[in-house]
C-alpha cells in the first residue's frame, strides 16, 4: 500500500466527510437512538419514558415467542440464502453453456431484481392464494392440500421462495462474473485430466468460485435477516400463528402495531448484534477456506 | 509411444475464416517435433486439435494408428502444457499432479509412486505440499511439466511453455525439457514462436505461415535450405538479406549461374565477409547505416546502391565508420535464389 500525502492539512478530512455525515446520520444516530431506546419504558398512554436499564432486554431473552421467532428467523434464512445461492449457480452455469442469445438470457434473468419486494411479495401471494391462486388451484388439483393461510410450514414455504426469488438475479449476476473470471486453460487443462460434468464442476469450478460463494452468503444471510421485511409483509403478515414471524419483523410487530417501542428498541439491539457476530464469524472461519486467486 | 498422423486437417470458424488450410504432417513415435511460426500462423490451433481442445473442420487426426478426431481430450492419451500453466490454484502440487490419475482410477499406492518418480525427476519434491502460489515461475513450470509426466501419455504437447519465464530461466527449462523428452523418448509437439527455442529442442521443425505449412525439416536443413522466401528469413537471427536481382547492378555474380527466374537472392549475414576477394562470385557494394555491438562479433547494418537493406556480420573489433561505403562478398555455395513466388530454386 502506498502512502499518499497531501500537501495540504484540511483537504483530506472535506474528502471523507460526506462518507463520515452519512454514517452517523444514518447509522451511529439511529443506533444510538435504539440503544437509548432499548433501556426505556413508555408509559401506556405514550406521554412519558423512564429508564428502566436492562428490563426491556431480560424480558425479550425471557419471551418464548421471541426465542421462537429467534427460531423462525434461523430457519428462513438458511432456507432462503441456500436457495437463492442454489438456483443462482444452477442458472449460471446453465447461461455459461449459452451460445446464442447471451445477452438476452442473462437480462431477463436479472429483471426480478428490478422488481419491489412488496410487488414480489404480492405477486406470490396472487400466485399461491388458496381462494384464487393459479398456482395454488394446480396444487390442489394435484391432490396437495394448499393452505398457506393456515398452515404455517406452507406459509414458511410460501415466503421462502419468494425471498429467494428476489435474491436469485441478484447472485445469478456475480456467479456469471465469477465464472467467467475462471481462466478457460484451467477447464481445458481439466478436461485433459478426464474430469467431466459434474465431477469438474465440484473439483474445480466450484473451489474456484468460493470468494464469490462467500461474498454472497454473506449477502444473502444479511439480506434474509434485514431484507426480507417487505416480503414477509406483503405475502404473510408474519403468520399464520407467527410461523413466519422472523426478528426483523417482530421488531416492526412489536413496536408499530402493539407500540412497545422500549422491547422493539431491545429487539433491534440485539438483532444488530446478531448480525454483526453473524459476519464477523463468517469472515473468520469460513474465509479461511476461500481461495482467492 | 505412438506416432502422431496429420492428414488434410482443416480448421474453419464460422463457415468462413479458414485458420487450418490443409496440414499433412506425420510425427514418427518419439519424436520431438516443434511447430513454429509467427503470431497468427495457426500453431496454437493446430495443436489444440490435436488435444481436442479445438474441433476439426475437416480431415482426419490419428494418434499410435487410432482416428481420435471425435474422442474427447481424455480419452486421446494425451498430456499439455499449457502457457500459464493452468495449475488448479487450490490445490496443492501433489494433488496437481495426483488430479489427472485419480481421474482415471489409478490405484493410490500407484499415484504416490509415480508422483515421488516424477517429483524427484523435475527436483520439486521439496514443494510438493505447497499451493501452486507459493511457487515462483520456474517452479510452476516445472510442475505443470510434472503433471504432464506422471501421467504418462503417449504423446506431450507444449503450448509456448516458456514464455512466460524470464531469458535465463527459459535457456535452462529448455534444456531440461529437452533431457527429459529424450530419457522419456515420448513423442511431442512443441509450439513457439521463439525461433531459438525451436531451432535447440527440434528433431524436426514445421514452420507455419497462414494456416499451411511452409516447411518441414531438421532445423540445420531449415537453415540451409530455406524452401522459401518466408523460411529463410523466419530462421536465423539476424534474418536472410534478400537482395532483388534487379537492384544488383554492380554485383559480380558471373559465377553464380543464375537462372532467369531467379527474382531474389539470399545470403546469411554470417555468410557475408568484408572486402572484395576476387575470388568469391558475388560482391557488392554497400554504404553503411549503422553497427551493432553484441559482444564477440558487430553486424552491420548497410544500403546498396539502390537502397535496399542488407546486415553482414563482422568481428567484434572491426572499425567501421557509419556513411563508409564498403565492399561486400560470399561465396557461391552460400547463396540462395528464389523465383518470383518465392520458391526456392536449383541447388
Amino acid at each position: 500500500m502506498q502512502n499518499v500525502i497531501f500537501p495540504n492539512r484540511i483537504l483530506p478530512y472535506f474528502l471523507v466527510a460526506p462518507q463520515i455525515v452519512l454514517t452517523l446520520i444514518f447509522f451511529f444516530w439511529p443506533a444510538s437512538q435504539a440503544l437509548y431506546q432499548s433501556m426505556m419504558r413508555e408509559d401506556p398512554f405514550g406521554l412519558q419514558s423512564g429508564f428502566v436499564g436492562l428490563a426491556n432486554f431480560t424480558a425479550i431473552l425471557s419471551d418464548e415467542t421471541y426465542l421462537s421467532s429467534l427460531k423462525t428467523t434461523v430457519i428462513f434464512s438458511i432456507a432462503t440464502a441456500f436457495l437463492a445461492m442454489a438456483v443462482a449457480l444452477l442458472l449460471a452455469t446453465a447461461a455459461d453453456l449459452v451460445v446464442r442469445g447471451k445477452g438476452f438470457y442473462r437480462t431477463m434473468l436479472i429483471i426480478p431484481y428490478a422488481v419491489a419486494p412488496a410487488l414480489a411479495g404480492m405477486l406470490w401471494l396472487f400466485m399461491f392464494n388458496p381462494a384464487m391462486g393459479t398456482l395454488a388451484y394446480l396444487l390442489r388439483r394435484n391432490g396437495v392440500p394448499w393452505d398457506p393461510l393456515l398452515n404455517g410450514d406452507q406459509a414458511m414455504v410460501l415466503v421462502v421462495i419468494a425471498a429467494a426469488w428476489k435474491q436469485i438475479s441478484y447472485n445469478f449476476l456475480f456467479f456469471v462474473a465469477g465464472l467467467q473470471a475462471i481462466p478457460k486453460s484451467l477447464l481445458e487443462a481439466a478436461a485433459i485430466d478426464g474430469a467431466r460434468g459434474s465431477r469438474r464442476f465440484w473439483t474445480i469450478v466450484f473451489p474456484l468460485l468460493a470468494p464469490t460463494t462467500f461474498f454472497l452468503l454473506v449477502v444473502n444471510t444479511v439480506y434474509a435477516f434485514f431484507d426480507t421485511f417487505g416480503i414477509i409483509h406483503a405475502v404473510t403478515g408474519g403468520g399464520p400463528a407467527k410461523a413466519t414471524e422472523t426478528l426483523v419483523y417482530k421488531v416492526y410487530n412489536d413496536g408499530f402495531v402493539n407500540l412497545d417501542l422500549g422491547s422493539s428498541a431491545a429487539q433491534s439491539v440485539v438483532l444488530m448484534v446478531i448480525v454483526i457476530a453473524l459476519t464477523a464469524f463468517q469472515f473468520r472461519f469460513v474465509e479461511r477456506r476461500v481461495h482467492y486467486a | 509411444m505412438a506416432q502422431i498422423n496429420l492428414n488434410d486437417v482443416r480448421k474453419t470458424y464460422g463457415g468462413a475464416i479458414e485458420a487450418i488450410k490443409g496440414v499433412d504432417l506425420s510425427i514418427a513415435d518419439g519424436e520431438m517435433i516443434v511447430l513454429v511460426g509467427p503470431s497468427g500462423c495457426g500453431k496454437s490451433t493446430l495443436l489444440r486439435m490435436v488435444a481436442g481442445l479445438e474441433s476439426i473442420t475437416s480431415g482426419e487426426v490419428s494418434i499410435g494408428g487410432r482416428r481420435v478426431n471425435e474422442l474427447e481430450p481424455a480419452e486421446r492419451d494425451i498430456a499439455m502444457v499449457f502457457q500459464n500453466y493452468a495449475l488448479y490454484p487450490h490445490m496443492t502440487v501433489r494433488q496437481n499432479l495426483a488430479y489427472g490419475l485419480k481421474n482415471r482410477g489409478t490405484p493410490k499406492d500407484e499415484i504416490d509412486r509415480r508422483i515421488t518418480e516424477a517429483a524427484k525427476a523435475l527436483e520439486i519434491e521439496q514443494f510438493l505440499d505447497r499451493k501452486p502460489r507459493q511457487l515462483s515461475g520456474g517452479q510452476r513450470q516445472r510442475v505443470a511439466m510434472g503433471r504432464a509426466i506422471v501421467r504418462k501419455p503417449a504423446v506431450f504437447l507444449f503450448d509456448e511453455p516458456l514464455s512466460n519465464l524470464d531469458a535465463k530461466l527459459r535457456v535452462q527449462m529448455r534444456v531440461e525439457i529437452r533431457r527429459l523428452q529424450r530419457s522419456l523418448a515420448t513423442t511431442s509437439i512443441y509450439v513457439t514462436h521463439d525461433q531459438m527455442e525451436a531451432m535447440t529442442l527440434a528433431d524436426r521443425l514445421v514452420v507455419l505461415n497462414g494456416g499451411r505449412i511452409e516447411q518441414v525439416g531438421t532445423p540445420i536443413e531449415l537453415y540451409e535450405r530455406p524452401a522459401t522466401t518466408f523460411v529463410a528469413t523466419f530462421i536465423g537471427s539476424p534474418s536472410m538479406n534478400l537482395i532483388e536481382r534487379n537492384d544488383l547492378g554492380s554485383i559480380n555474380a558471373a559465377g553464380a549461374n543464375i537462372t532467369t527466374d531467379v527474382k531474389t537472392i539470399g545470403i546469411r549475414p554470417e555468410d557475408l565477409v568484408l572486402g572484395d576477394h576476387p575470388s568469391r562470385t558475388f560482391a557488392i557494394r554497400l554504404t553503411v547505416a549503422a553497427v551493432e555491438l553484441v559482444g564477440a562479433e558487430s553486424y552491420v547494418h548497410a544500403t546498396t546502391a539502390a537502397g535496399q537493406p542488407v546486415v553482414f556480420r563482422v568481428p567484434g573489433r572491426t572499425q567501421i565508420a557509419i556513411g563508409e561505403m564498403v565492399g561486400v562478398s560470399a561465396d557461391k555455395r552460400n547463396l540462395h535464389f528464389f523465383n518470383r513466388e518465392g520458391q526456392r530454386v536449383g541447388n
